[in-house]
């Protein structure tokens, strides 16, 4: 009895410390905005299972992956042991759940194994973080702290298992001694209790094991939300509410498609109120996000989940050229934020200032700057963090509360708003590319003679208006004439599709595009759109429907893999036979949209061998061009990312760098002639090539 | 001390330059309009000056001169910063005309500084801000490159040839603005245009001026000649090039 009133004790403390914990944070999450509602559970659920319980994205580093895949799997199996032991300490009992009979022997025999197998990976967890010069441990986030609390947290999992295999141990021998039946099955500890001469000692070190044991989970329960660890909590739940939209998808925000309407209505813009009436508008709030009571629930569950392992900064572009920016810093100083500014904001309300803000205070319009939105973090987090969604929420607040984009930014705002398109060229040019080098079909001249083609070509600018891409969008074209497709150009009709408006944080520039383009397709009627640009593939797929303008959209290597497919094009003549190719994923078709096989199966339908690089897929590393990086200077760094991405394809040995993208073009482009390679390797996009093959 | 910005309404610098059919006008179809890019400049450092308060500048306000479709562009500088804007309703037909209603506003308000971009992008007279001065009998100084305030204090930084002269001039006076007066120019940001709708735009008549000018007739320059390509190791080619058609040589 004495037993149970000191259990219940200790169980009350460790609840109420717990709820104390609890309620602080639920007071801080009322302080952050909403974000998108929580739906689709099935969806939700099958992802829970695949990411976080099946640890799928782990894998994305099979050794450390696998280890680690061991010990939350164990966690899950020795989870049902300690619930048992609770009911044990509350109510006198003894191994309550033995009546589950060959279950509950399976549970403990693998409960048994996982906490040998849990304690080895805890010594090599601490061996790489104590004696190995892991690279993801380090960086300029990485305090003295975090160090210490990993290494904490890893010390007290380790005791847990000891005592765990010592409480099993223990209860073996005891039970021996005193002829009782054995409930369970415990491998590790019979072979362990083997090595311990029995003695009347036995009942006492199962006590002190069963003790030390449920002691530490309850210390650890509670360390756990005021360390990194809070991962053991949060990371599954953190999965079930996971982003489901497309990693390429921005989120519109609806408080500036009601700013921009008015805007494009400058009637209704400038009109004077109505006599009398007292109109007092509104000011909406904040645009992006400028503290931790901008950001979004989301994002700060995320901050909670973190448990800062550094994969999303170890493929961060921007990070492995040496720029400042690091993912992980990003989501680690919104909970530092948090923490700092909660207290204040749960107690003086959301007016509540230290004059201090997340961005400049703790992150730097330097490390804002410098990140290509190419999704590799988000792609990369075991547990489902988005990252650029906070980057995103940074960049917009910059520009729209402040104009505070870097200059060469806000002048290809200005190129947008007044010729339509980032550089500056007139839109009556738009249709230069194409003269005295291939017939193209214009949307307005079909309509004039009352035919509607099935397809719009979207060019887009660097399609009209960059010299080496032109070549692409002629290529494409004549590819389409040989095919006898029905489609059509916009032409001087055509503006931009906002991709880098909206990326570089002018949701404002963005939606206006979106919203003028979206007029002009249904004035035509498009029902399907072909590009040869993944940015304006994804804006247009997975972006305009927000806006009211949904569309059959088809980059230009699945359009031509479907062709192959239903075997319009054979593709044997021109000069690639022998020739290596190696192609680069476009981080908009592949991360951001998960097409990674249609272009590699156009460039297997070649007479040509294809090579892969290193990093490809999902491990790509972005050209360097996204995020509205084409058209600034890098920020501060030791390295180009489109050198660094230069380098992985000629360590291919291959001839030829297969692009699908027209920023990765220019890019690798450039590249090349940086290395002075231009004699190896030339760079040319998938319709090329296959126009090459087609003797176009 | 309060800072008048004059602005002129001119097309996109991509726009593909067309005339009336007897070449008298400029077309102006299908036009987008920007302000100035000489006189954005002179907004934006307007704006810095207003924003360190240490200036002592109470109010910037923008002017220019033209029908009501001027307005947006006067919209887009007051979404920049400005704090009000005057629109003189009339028809900008030379720099004498533009000059005089100019005048007539500068003179109007209490200004001790009013900025002109040093030309306009569409017809480059450069004649206004001097014009302007003149009329309104303060000094000028033109080509301004710097401009500094320290208290009702003025100093100017001008480019001459080989180096930098530094002015100073009592208040009022009418600046002529050239590149580097400010660095980049300042474009809105979208809590700046929502506020701007809710800013003062005046409309004021036109006072009687001349127009001293009268347009005979616009010509487009020749095309380009294209290209040539001249082969890397073909010197004799390229010197016979550069003497007979280039005539350098």
């Amino acid at each position: 009895m004495d037993k149970q009133i000191i259990f219940l004790v200790t169980l009350l403390v460790t609840l109420g410390v717990f709820g104390y914990t609890t309620r602080r944070f639920i007071g801080f999450f009322k302080q952050t905005r909403g974000g998108f509602p929580v739906k689709q559970l099935g969806r939700r659920f099958g992802v829970m299972m695949e990411v976080a319980i099946g640890q799928t994205k782990i894998f994305r580093r099979p050794v450390m992956g696998l280890l680690h895949a061991l010990v939350f799997w164990g966690f899950l199996v020795i989870l049902i042991g300690s619930i048992e032991m609770v009911i044990d300490g509350l109510f006198g009992t003894e191994k309550v759940l033995a009546f589950l009979g060959v279950v509950y022997n399976i549970i403990m025999a693998s409960g048994d194994i996982f906490a040998l197998v849990i304690a080895i990976a805890i010594i090599i967890f601490l061996f790489r973080r104590l004696f190995m010069n892991v690279k993801r441990f380090s960086g300029i986030e990485m305090k003295h702290i975090s160090h210490l609390d990993a290494n904490i947290a890893l010390t007290i999992i380790f005791l847990l298992m000891v005592s765990l295999l010592g409480m099993n141990t223990f209860y073996l021998l005891t039970a021996a001694e005193a002829g009782h039946e054995i409930e369970g099955v415990y491998p590790v500890s019979t072979m362990l209790a083997g090595f311990i001469r029995a003695g009347s000692g036995s009942h006492f070190w199962h006590e002190l094991n069963w003790w030390l044991h449920i002691g530490l989970i309850f210390v650890f329960a509670n360390y756990l939300p005021y360390s990194k660890h809070f991962h053991v909590f949060m990371s599954v739940p953190n999965v079930f509410l996971s982003r489901l939209e497309p990693l390429g998808k921005i989120d519109t925000m609806e408080s500036i498609t009601k700013e921009v309407k008015i805007m494009m209505d400058p009637d209704l813009a400038f009109a004077s109120p109505p006599e009398g009436a007292e109109v007092e508008e509104e000011t909406p709030e904040r645009f992006g996000i400028l503290d931790v009571e901008d950001v979004s629930w989301k994002n700060y569950f995320d901050s909670l989940a973190c448990t800062e392992c550094g994969r999303c900064t170890s493929v961060c572009p921007a990070n492995l050229t040496g720029k400042k920016l690091s993912p992980r810093k990003i989501v680690m100083d919104v909970r530092a934020r948090m923490k700092e500014k909660g207290p204040g904001l749960v107690k003086n309300g959301k007016e509540y200032s230290d004059n201090r803000s997340l961005i400049r205070d703790f992150i730097s319009e330097e490390e804002l700057w410098a990140c290509t939105l190419c999704n590799a973090c988000a792609q990369e987090c075991p547990i489902n963090i988005n990252h650029p969604s906070l980057i995103m929420g940074m960049r917009r607040y910059l520009v729209m509360e402040e104009s505070a984009a870097p200059g060469e930014l806000n002048a290809i705002f200005s190129n947008i708003e007044n010729n339509g398109a980032p550089w500056q060229f007139s839109p009556e040019d738009r249709m230069l590319w194409a003269e005295g080098k291939v017939e193209v079909p214009v949307m307005a001249d079909l309509l004039a003679k009352g035919e509607k083609p099935e397809y719009l070509l979207w060019v887009g600018s660097a399609g009209a208006f960059d010299d080496r891409y032109k070549q692409v969008s002629t290529a494409f074209a004549k590819v389409l004439n040989h095919l006898g497709i029905s489609y059509a150009v916009l032409g001087v009709e055509e503006g931009t599709s906002g991709d880098v408006a909206r990326r570089a944080g002018n949701e404002m520039l963005f939606q206006m595009q979106a919203l003028m383009n979206i007029e002009v397709f249904e004035g035509y009627e498009v029902k399907k759109i072909l590009t040869c640009d993944p940015h304006a593939f994804n804006t247009f797929k997975n972006e305009y429907p927000d806006l009211g303008g949904t569309y059959k959209v088809v980059h230009h290597s699945q359009f031509l893999r479907d062709r192959i497919d239903e075997g319009k094009l054979t593709l044997n003549g021109g000069s690639l036979s022998g020739k290596k190719i190696t192609f680069h994923d476009p981080c908009y078709l592949g991360r951001a949209n998960n097409e990674y096989k249609a272009p590699r199966q156009v460039l297997d339908a070649l007479p040509s061998t294809t090579l892969e690089m290193d990093r490809n897929r999902s491990f790509a590393l972005c050209c360097g061009a996204g995020g509205g990086q084409m058209f600034k200077e890098a920020e501060k760094g030791e390295k180009e990312v489109f050198l660094e991405r230069t380098e992985d394809a000629l360590k291919t040995g291959a001839d030829i760098i297969a692009t699908a993208c027209p920023y990765c073009m220019i890019m690798m482009t450039d590249g090349i002639k940086y290395k002075n390679k231009e004699e190896e390797m030339k760079n040319y996009d998938i319709a090329e090539l296959v126009a090459m093959s087609l003797d176009l | 001390m309060r800072i008048l910005v004059c602005i002129s309404n001119v097309p996109d610098t991509t726009t593909k330059v067309k005339f009336s059919a007897d070449n008298t006008s400029f077309d102006d179809g299908g036009v987008q309009w920007i302000i100035n890019p000489w006189d954005e400049l002179a907004l934006t450092r307007a704006m810095e000056l207003k924003e360190d308060t240490s200036n002592g500048v109470s109010r910037v306000t923008v002017v220019s001169v033209g029908p009501a479709s001027v307005e947006p562009t006067l919209r887009k500088a007051l979404a920049i910063g400005a704090d009000d804007a005057i629109r003189v309703d009339g028809e900008a037909g030379d720099a004498h005309y533009v000059a005089a209603q100019l005048a007539s506003v500068a003179g109007s308000g209490d200004f001790g500084v009013i900025l002109c971009g040093i030309e306009s992008s569409d017809y480059n007279g450069s004649a206004v801000g001097g014009m302007l001065s003149e009329i309104l009998d303060v000094p000028s100084v033109s080509a301004i490159s710097g401009l500094t305030m320290n208290g009702e204090e003025v100093t100017i930084t001008r480019d001459i040839d080989g180096g930098k002269e530094e002015v100073s001039v009592p208040a009022p006076f009418v600046g002529v603005v050239q590149k580097g007066i400010a660095k980049e120019p300042r474009i809105a940001a979208m809590r700046g245009i929502m506020m701007a709708r809710k800013k003062p735009l005046q409309v004021v008549p036109a006072v009687d001026a001349e127009t001293l000018t009268e347009t005979q007739e616009f010509a487009m320059p020749e095309p380009k000649a294209p290209c040539k390509m001249v082969e890397a190791d073909n010197v004799k080619e390229l010197v016979g090039l550069l003497q007979n058609e280039a005539k350098v040589l």
